[in-house]
């Protein structure tokens, strides 16, 4: 069974066309634009934190599989894990997450509904958020595996592109099902510019209109609880992104923790690769007229 | 001469079989008129066409085809059409922007406001040059 879906992913993807990848360089905060419908991105980033005394080196790689169902609303799957320096590399856990934007038209500011389920264990520091009080720095892999923990995660994401910036606020509650913590909270909010705003005639990888530069701020506002923006993470981080080619993009971001429950400085990185079309191929493989 | 029409009469058959004859405009999609009035800022700048082209064939040609005439498995317009070409530069502009969800038309203002200029500024380049300006294998 497992061979089969793997030949008709292969299939599907040797047969899609290339796509665009002009991806928005944040890695934490969501904006409205959607996945292309019937397209799949997929994307390899990892989370690099550099420890405070007491801390260990980490990086937390994760896969994720982005899917354009319609033009209204993006599913994503990811699959993740994490490496602790002197101590082990485990599996965390996987997340299903759905974006649905309810207005058809772009306004001022543009509201998407996330819904988000989780399936990951304490040893998870991928951060893709931050809430509550953010991720143990401080217990080896061994302690926090073993505490599993199913999340319900919401998320009202705001955007507004003004000119060629887009302005993006994302407001964050999650409810652990498995532990009474409360509802926790947590925030992002970053803002994008391109480098040029007009394309040149020519082929070119390194001219300015293949990237996006910007700055995103993130972090945790504790619970129902004890709700206060101290004693948790917050970081601010200065992201870019460059389409690399018609259909592959590399994201960095450097991110500086501002208070002591935040590492000194988290390192991300990302490589996307879009396959369009991806939803039709599937379908014809089955005898659909997609 | 005889060699002429004939090719001719192929170019035409060739040009009807590449388009996408059912397509028609969806009369919900309609700019408001401010869109509708807005001029291109780049019609003085024919060469930022070139550029375009090229943002054509990254975001547009997975629907419209590399030759923009349309694919009838996407029900997407073939761009040469005069009902699409009579639209004016704000609509067009208006429409890319928005996209069309309803009907699978993604909204593509994560561009810059410059390159979706562009895109219109390609877009009547097939009205006069047919279906072969696009593609990059012509």
């Amino acid at each position: 069974m497992r061979r089969i879906a793997l030949f008709l992913a292969l299939t599907a993807a040797s047969t899609t066309t290339l796509c665009a990848a002009q991806e928005s360089p944040f890695f934490v905060t969501y904006t409205h634009h959607m996945e292309e419908p019937g397209n799949l991105e997929v994307e390899t980033s990892s989370t690099m934190g550099i420890p405070r005394s007491g801390q260990r080196f980490y990086t937390a790689p994760y896969l994720e599989l982005e899917y354009g169902v319609t033009t209204q609303w993006t599913s994503e799957l990811y699959l993740e894990s994490s490496s602790v320096w002197g101590d082990s590399t485990v599996f965390t856990g996987w997340r299903f997450e759905n974006r649905y934007k309810p207005f058809r038209r772009e306004h001022w500011i543009n509201p998407v509904l996330y819904l988000e389920y989780e399936s990951v264990n304490e040893a998870s520091r991928i951060q893709k958020e931050i809430e509550g009080s953010g991720p143990d720095l401080t217990s080896s892999n061994r302690e926090l595996r073993g505490e599993h923990a199913h999340e319900l995660e919401t998320k009202l994401i705001l955007s507004s592109d003004f000119r060629d910036w887009n302005i993006s606020e994302n407001f964050i509650a999650t409810k652990n099902l498995s532990e009474p913590e409360g509802v926790e909270f947590g925030y992002a909010f970053g803002v994008t510019r391109p480098l040029a705003t007009l394309a040149s005639g020519g082929h070119c990888r390194l001219c300015r209109e293949n990237f996006i530069a910007g700055v995103e701020m993130y972090g945790g506002l504790g619970s129902t609880l004890g709700f206060s923006p101290h004693g948790s993470a917050h970081y601010i981080a200065p992201v870019v992104s460059w389409a690399m080619s018609d259909n592959s993009s590399l994201r960095l971001s450097t991110g500086f923790g501002l208070t002591d429950q935040s590492n000194p400085v988290l390192i991300r990185f990302g490589y996307s690769y879009e396959l369009a079309g991806f939803g039709s191929r599937i379908s014809r493989l089955f005898g659909g007229k997609r | 001469m005889r060699f002429s029409v004939l090719t001719l009469v192929v170019g035409a058959s060739l040009f009807g079989l590449g388009q996408n004859p059912s397509y028609q405009l969806d009369p919900q999609w309609r700019a408001p008129a401010p869109a509708n009035a807005r001029s291109n800022p780049l019609a003085d700048k024919p060469d930022a066409a070139a550029g375009g082209k090229k943002l054509f064939l990254r975001h547009c040609a997975e629907c419209h085809g590399n030759d923009g005439t349309g694919l009838t498995t996407k029900h997407s317009a073939d761009l040469h059409l005069a009902i699409v070409q009579e639209q004016s530069d704000g609509t067009l502009f208006w429409k890319i922007t928005n996209g069309n969800a309803g009907k699978g038309m993604p909204s593509f203002s994560k561009l810059p406001e410059l390159q979706r200029w562009q895109l219109v500024l390609f877009i009547r380049t097939l009205k006069e040059a047919g279906p072969a300006a696009a593609d990059p294998a012509k």
